[in-house]
């Protein structure tokens, strides 16, 4: 079966910017893009064991009129056919649809609840979160403004999700037929320990084919290395999976990350399941 | 790791041993749980009955229901932006489609709105959103613990029983109310659990707020004239349900043409009732009070002003919910049901006057039990409810009667009940084990057949009998080989009269003979709507596509393996 990538389309020139980085994606990958255009300030999303509701900034609704044509000329404008639009045919409540979940990725702002405006660097939405908590797909949140990315760079961090993380790199960097470079953290896991982590799970044929580079980077200044990664990369992490409480009390690595980058990022979230 | 052996006790040593214990721990835990939040609704509508009981009394008073529905339904919609609506259809929507999963918000937030709509004279019932309440609160602590849907579903069970019998004092009503309207399947391993959850819902409730049954118990002694009079109380009630559920759904709709915002519909809806009220101050708020005279025998109003007080409560009832307000239909029937016993009882003393009729507190519990039966279609809630919250059995054979009755001819004239109505007519009232559900748990993604031969339009009769000497199937579908997109189909059966004429082999293309007309599947169509559209057109197969582009083929003979593998699946549990 073909991949899809889900995107709820905001009809803003700000939504017009994360949605040319999905048909970038797509077009890249080969991914069929589906695209969901809101009629409602909210929607639910049906998780495995979570229902996550999503409560949209009143920005997505605006000028629905134009929308369909506005997306479709994003994708046009990249040489691609006009992306599959999904209408809710299932609602829990009579204003709240239910949109499906079994799509291989997904884009999500960096808030989608909070006006654009007011979303500064280091702050993931709670419901972007939630999300990312419970979906079995990683989440694409494109950097502020269109710019094509030409490698993938892996942040192959902590061991929990050091491998997700990898294995996704590793199939897009196959997909999309672009280098894929490793950045590890030194910590109290060395290089060596990551080597080993990747024979036991059987990649080691993997790293040998698909990783061009390995970076490790000290732990002391972590953020300031963070400058060895390139510009025109696609960031793939995985997301340890901490509630708001646990990341405002001890941080974030995904925020601080977030914070020093202006690239996309692809997080990978605990409930990942690579095909 | 402590932290992931603690979120996952179905790994516990005690619990492998057998899921049900797992089920009856948790069970408790929720009842308890849902139980609290029963008496956390019971003790603030006591406490806003006490605060609005000196405004009442004023000329103005009348806008205060007004007030009230509007801040619930600005709760509901500003605060946690949850849509409006009285619950028990979410959360029966959420067991049938998505395995009892529920948001962690509606297990406070029904509890607020509702007790700002009753608490300020609306006409509505605490028990639907003590109903939605326990329910999350089951869905999460399930969700929490990382519990399987079977598991969840059976928690939904034990959080609404565990609320229903905190709210009445009614232990059994609870678990009946939980199998025949929530679950929908009365199978061991979710009884269990769901009557533990309601004995401890039950038993918070008893322990904060005294045993006590919500009507005083009277003797009542039946008699044969009063047997055969249930049989009209029944037809009567029965009527009365029709009527009221049509006032509901009508009221519902004139209510979202109205070109206002949310919130204000449910104050115009609440000032509506604080007039009706004005006239008739029996009909405002869950009415509790009023039954209980009547259930003495302590209610003096004559006939005719019993007929007005049936309409004036249906009329309260239909703009409180239908415009808005946050409550259940539960107490609105109670009410309704004993003003319509009492005034049959009134009718038939006037009319034989010299037989020995039983008090007319009975008809009132018979009326209360046939409007429930009716409304809800349930009629062992019925029964079990007016018993219970009653504290006697004197009256069981009429009441018996009376709900067999009034479900029977309500289900005559509304195929569906009050709560299901909705589900049903968008096809989403799938009950365990049924087609529907097995169906539904079923998606098109997972029938796809990929090992089909594709062809292109450019290729000549003489490629495709390469093709068929290979293949098992006699159809293959004709691609556009630059997009993929599917172009027709060929059907063996169609082609063989050119088969066997080699001259046409190198003269005739694939697309002269294709069938161009071919009705095709997407990946996220409903299976019960394809089964439908094959069965109108007799078809065994049919291509399935995704923005056009073909994805493989789905068959009758696959969909029913898949079918007898997930029936096993949702019976051997």
């Amino acid at each position: 079966m073909e991949m899809q990538m889900l995107h709820v389309f905001r009809n803003t020139p700000h939504g017009r910017e994360t949605l040319l980085q999905t048909a970038y994606f797509c077009k890249s990958a080969g991914i069929s893009p589906v695209v969901y255009i809101p009629g409602h300030l909210k929607f639910l999303m049906y998780f495995d064991n979570d229902v996550v509701q999503v409560d949209l900034n009143p920005s997505y609704l605006r000028s629905p009129a134009t929308a369909r044509d506005h997306a479709a000329d994003v994708f046009a404008d990249l040489g691609l056919p006009p992306p599959k639009f999904i209408v809710p045919k299932h609602f829990t409540a009579s204003a709240l649809p239910d949109i499906p979940v079994d799509f291989d990725f997904m884009t999500c702002p960096h808030s989608i609840s909070d006006l654009s405006a007011r979303i500064g660097p280091g702050y993931v939405g709670p419901r972007v979160r939630r999300i990312l908590q419970s979906a079995r797909f990683p989440v694409l949140i494109p950097s502020a403004v269109y710019k094509p990315f030409n490698r993938i760079a892996v942040l192959f961090g902590d061991p929990a999700n050091a491998v997700r993380a990898f294995r996704l790199g590793v199939r897009l960097g196959r997909l999309m037929e672009m280098p894929v470079t490793l950045f590890t953290r030194e910590n109290r896991h060395g290089k060596t320990d990551y080597e080993g982590l990747l024979a036991k799970k059987g990649l080691s044929v993997d790293l040998e084919q698909s990783v061009t580079e390995w970076h490790v980077l000290p732990d002391h200044d972590f953020e300031d290395n963070l400058y060895r990664v390139p510009h025109d990369a696609l960031v793939v992490l995985g997301a340890a999976g901490h509630g708001l409480i646990r990341s405002l009390l001890f941080g974030s690595i995904m925020e601080k990350i977030q914070t020093v980058l202006p690239n996309s990022l692809l997080i990978v979230g605990q409930n990942y399941r690579s095909v | 790791m402590v932290w992931k052996i603690w979120r996952h006790p179905s790994d516990w040593l005690w619990f492998r041993f057998d899921d049900r214990l797992l089920l009856i721990t948790f069970g408790a835990i929720v009842g308890i749980f849902s139980g609290l939040a029963a008496v956390a609704l019971n003790r603030s509508l006591l406490a806003m009955a006490e605060m609005f009981a000196q405004v009442r009394i004023s000329w103005w008073a009348f806008i205060v229901p007004g007030i009230g529905a509007a801040l619930s339904s600005l709760f509901l919609e500003r605060v946690v932006r949850e849509g409006a609506g009285h619950g028990v259809p979410e959360v029966v929507y959420s067991v049938s489609r998505h395995g009892g999963l529920l948001r962690l918000r509606s297990a406070f937030s029904r509890l607020i709105s509702s007790s700002l709509t009753i608490g300020s004279g609306g006409s509505a019932g605490p028990e639907a959103p003590v109903v939605m309440s326990g329910a999350a609160i089951g869905s999460n602590v399930a969700r929490f613990f990382s519990l399987n849907e079977r598991q969840r579903i059976a928690m939904v069970g034990c959080g609404t029983a565990g609320a229903l019998s905190a709210i009445f004092n009614a232990p059994i009503s609870g678990l009946v109310f939980t199998i025949e309207i929530i679950v929908g399947e009365w199978s061991a391993a979710n009884i269990v659990p769901i009557a533990v959850a309601s004995v401890a819902g039950a038993q918070v409730s008893r322990l904060l707020q005294g045993n006590q049954i919500a009507f005083t118990h009277l003797k009542f002694d039946v008699g044969m004239p009063a047997i055969f009079a249930a049989i009209g109380l029944a037809v009567i009630t029965a009527a009365v349900s029709i009527l009221l559920t049509r006032f509901l759904i009508t009221s519902h709709r004139v209510a979202h043409r109205a070109p206002l915002p949310v919130w204000a519909r449910a104050a115009v809806g609440g000032c509506m009732v604080g007039l009706v009220g004005y006239l008739f101050p029996q009909v405002l708020g869950e009415g509790y009070h009023t039954i209980q005279n009547m259930v003495e025998g302590a209610f003096p109003e004559g006939l005719w002003l019993m007929a007005m007080l049936v309409l004036a409560k249906m009329v309260a009832t239909s703009f409180t919910l239908g415009w808005g307000g946050s409550g259940g239909i539960f107490a609105p029937c109670l009410v309704i049901g004993s003003f319509t016993g009492l005034m049959y009882h009134r009718f038939i003393v006037a009319i034989w006057p010299n037989l020995d009729w039983v008090g007319e507190g009975c008809f009132a519990l018979l009326g209360m039990a046939g409007l429930i039966s009716g409304i809800l279609q349930a009629p062992m809630t019925g029964i079990f409810l007016i018993v219970e919250i009653t504290g006697g059995y004197e009256t069981i054979l009429p009441l018996i009667l009376v709900s067999a009755i009034s479900t029977t001819v309500c289900h005559m004239f509304e195929p569906a009940s009050y709560y299901f109505r909705e589900l049903v007519e968008k096809g989403q009232y799938l009950r365990p084990r049924t087609d529907a559900r097995v169906l539904a748990d079923i998606s098109i993604g997972e029938l796809v057949e990929r090992d089909c031969t594709t062809v292109t339009p450019s290729m000549r009769l003489g490629d495709i009998v390469a093709v068929i000497q290979k293949s098992h199937r006699n159809f293959f579908p004709v691609i556009d080989p630059a997009s993929g997109r599917l172009l027709g189909m060929i059907h063996l059966d169609d082609i063989r009269p050119y088969l066997f004429d080699p001259l046409l082999y190198e003269t005739v293309f694939l697309e002269q003979v294709m069938e161009t007309d071919v009705e095709t599947v997407e990946v996220d169509d409903e299976l019960s709507e394809v089964l439908d559209r094959m069965d109108a057109n007799r078809l065994f197969s049919m291509p399935v596509v995704s923005s056009n582009r073909f994805v493989g083929m789905i068959s009758k003979a696959t969909l029913l393996d898949k079918y007898r593998n997930e029936l096993m699946l949702q019976t051997t549990h």
